[in-house]
């Protein structure tokens, strides 16, 4: 079995939410990249510093109960507030804010945006 | 019936078909003016607020002055985030906002005058036109 390490994720420059700390689990592995071109450089340290499961989730899907964290490259209306809904752990790498039809989802606990790779730091 | 004239030649950035419509979207555009649309392959969790699409061209994304066409509905363009053209050409993804605003709030909108989107149906022909000539701005408007 896996021995899982923890981040603490901090909100980047102009960012809002968190600190969120991410540990991965045997039963929720997944470091879950929703971004385009690929594994976000954010997701990629998230897994190789808690020994998560990178996943793609524009190649394939995963289950909500599988993702310690979801990692999204979302412009503020639509990824923002989906994976805070299902009560998944989201790290947004654009410096958003609360907004659009889901903002009532998002809430510092769980969300945490302006993300980059250096804000991402063994706890 | 023919088709509306078109007076200057358009350069077509975008073209796309919808191919299926969430259960959210008539909520989405109805009660927030906004219209969330991903590529056909996105994630699942995303197709209920979302219409899905698979596009043909996908070239470049929108800027202020471009004409959204949608349904058959002309929509210009009046303002657009730092993300958008990333996100459609990318991912296929757009979030329309129809409030009017000459300056995007959030990175990931494309603004639209208010009122003026449509519920899109499956089969509806998604594009984004450049006007071959300069590009008018709200700026030019007497």
């Amino acid at each position: 079995m896996p021995d899982y390490k923890s981040v603490t994720i901090s909100k980047g420059r102009g960012g809002w939410g968190g600190p969120l700390t991410i540990t991965p689990t045997a039963d929720r592995p997944l470091i879950y990249s929703v971004t385009g071109g690929g594994i976000h450089p954010v997701a990629a340290k998230i897994a190789e510093l808690t020994g998560g499961e990178a996943f793609d989730g524009f190649k394939s899907s995963a289950p909500f109960d599988k993702i310690a964290v979801a990692v999204i490259d979302c412009g503020g209306t639509a990824r923002v507030g989906v994976y805070p809904m299902k009560k998944v752990m989201t790290v947004d790498v654009h410096a958003t804010s609360p907004s659009g039809p889901l903002a009532s989802f998002i809430k510092e606990d769980i969300f945490v945006s302006g993300v980059g790779v250096s804000d991402v730091v063994e706890k | 019936m023919t088709a509306p004239e078109v007076t200057v030649e358009e350069q077509v950035l975008y073209s796309s078909t919808v191919t299926k419509v969430g259960e959210q979207v008539g909520m989405f555009v109805g009660d927030h003016g906004i219209l969330v649309l991903f590529g056909a392959d996105s994630p699942a969790e995303l197709h209920d607020f979302s219409a899905l699409h698979e596009p043909t061209v996908a070239s470049a994304g929108p800027r202020p002055g471009d004409v959204v066409e949608l349904g058959g509905t002309r929509i210009p363009v009046l303002a657009v985030g730092a993300v958008v053209e990333a996100n459609l050409v990318n991912l296929g993804h757009i979030d329309f906002k129809a409030n009017g605003a000459t300056e995007a709030d959030m990175p990931g909108d494309c603004n639209l005058p208010v009122g003026t989107l449509v519920l899109p149906q499956p089969g509806d022909t998604f594009r984004i036109l450049r006007p071959a000539g300069p590009v008018a701005t709200p700026e030019d408007a007497p």
